[in-house]
């Protein structure tokens, strides 16, 4: 009984050690923050990565080479973007973008040196957390029914001792 | 000679659990955490980790049911009866799960959650008989005669696996096609590795799934069969003058 547990804490250990990890890495690697707190942080070099949309009728530069300058809007807040880094295949108006650069504070246009995907890491937990905690119940459900079995069958002096690999225990 | 397999193979269900366990845990890892987001759909591809092994995982429970219930039929081997079983369980649980998770892939990358595509419709049609499979072991009180109908009903539904199979090839579709076949593997080594460790660990996860449940199945019938033997006992001893 003992050992059921404890197998069972370490797969859940492991599975809690595997979900810090990856939250890590989201928060490292795909969180964005709003265009108001890039504004209301202090000056700053660091790169961050921004969500937005680009406005309309703002969109404007070599595009296919990478030289553009556009409004980004989140909500009411709107920032003025220079970007230059690789082409952007698909930038357009209206179109809701991560951008990675930091903020110029003297001229409080964000200089944007790459773009991302929107990450959409919300439905890759949801998927991830239903599937692994389903089946994980299901078996721990399952062995755990095989040892209450066993007891009710030793308990009610039922048992007896079988050439069986079924009626076995391990 | 079936029966016999069954009761050879039961003795190393750990060793089933246990590397599904371990096959998982690193693709979870490597999934989660060491492939690449893909090109086109960013971080999303990593839901493919988990929907596509528990697609896999339920076709491969179905024809476990589907050869199993032809044995049953032929040979009226109980044993086999209670894998049929048990494989059906657990086959509904992997198609469903497969199901919650395409549907959540499908919300960001065909914004819906539902469509009526061929390939979904399908699986759909899959879970239903299953649904119909367990009722039918449910409802029917005589046990041999609710194995045999259900036997049928499995073998029937057969029908389905090569149309989900081949469901994106028959028909215009919204799901991807076929990523491994005779025309060879549509997938790079960064997501095949991963894929490929998550559907074996899926795989060995189903197998121990069904030593457990036909070892359940099996050990509630000889409690019931040993209760029912002490209480006629009983029973006998009480009536008799």
């Amino acid at each position: 009984m003992t050992g059921f547990y404890a197998r069972w804490a370490i797969m859940i250990g492991g599975i809690l050690l595997l979900a810090m990890m990856t939250f890590q890495q989201y928060q490292r690697d795909l969180s964005t923050i709003s265009l108001a707190t890039v504004l209301n942080s202090p000056a700053s070099s660091e790169t961050v990565r921004i969500l937005g949309m680009v406005k309309s009728g703002t969109l404007s530069g070599a595009v296919d080479q990478g030289q553009a300058t556009f409004e980004l809007m989140d909500g009411p807040t709107t920032l003025p973007v220079e970007y230059a880094g690789p082409p952007l295949e698909n930038i357009r108006e209206l179109k809701t973008i991560v951008l990675l650069g930091h903020l110029d504070h003297e001229t409080k246009t964000f200089k944007a040196k790459d773009t991302a995907l929107i990450s959409n890491f919300g439905f890759v937990a949801a998927a991830y957390v239903i599937a692994v905690f389903s089946l994980g119940w299901a078996i721990f459900a399952m062995s755990q029914r095989v040892m209450v079995l066993f007891k009710e069958i030793k308990e009610e002096k039922l048992y007896e001792p079988e050439n069986e690999p079924l009626a076995n225990k391990e | 000679m079936l029966n016999r397999f069954i009761r050879y193979i039961q003795r190393y269900k750990g060793w089933f659990g246990g590397g599904g366990a371990i096959c998982i845990f690193l693709g979870l890892y490597m999934g989660l955490l060491a492939s690449p987001p893909d090109y086109y759909q960013g971080e999303l591809v990593r839901i493919m980790y988990v929907h596509v092994p528990l697609a896999h995982t339920s076709t491969l429970a179905y024809s476990v049911l589907f050869f199993g219930s032809i044995w049953y039929l032929w040979k009226r081997d109980p044993l086999v009866d209670n894998m049929c079983q048990a494989s059906a369980g657990i086959c509904a649980l992997f198609t469903a799960l497969a199901l919650i998770t395409g549907s959540i892939w499908a919300k960001p990358t065909w914004n819906t959650w539902w469509t009526w595509d061929p390939r979904l419709v399908s699986f759909s049609v899959l879970l239903l008989i299953l649904g119909g499979y367990l009722m039918l072991r449910k409802l029917v009180d005589d046990r041999e005669r609710g194995g045999r109908y259900a036997a049928i009903l499995a073998i029937v539904g057969g029908i389905d696996l090569p149309i989900i199979k081949f469901s994106v090839e028959w028909w215009r579709t919204l799901h991807q096609p076929m990523s491994f076949s005779t025309r060879g593997v549509a997938i790079s080594d960064d997501i095949l590795v991963p894929l490929t460790l998550m559907s074996l660990g899926a795989w060995l996860l189903f197998a121990y799934m069904v030593m457990v449940r036909t070892q359940i199945l099996y050990l509630t019938d000889l409690l019931n069969a040993k209760k029912g033997r002490l209480l006629s006992q009983t029973h006998f001893s009480q009536t008799s003058p």
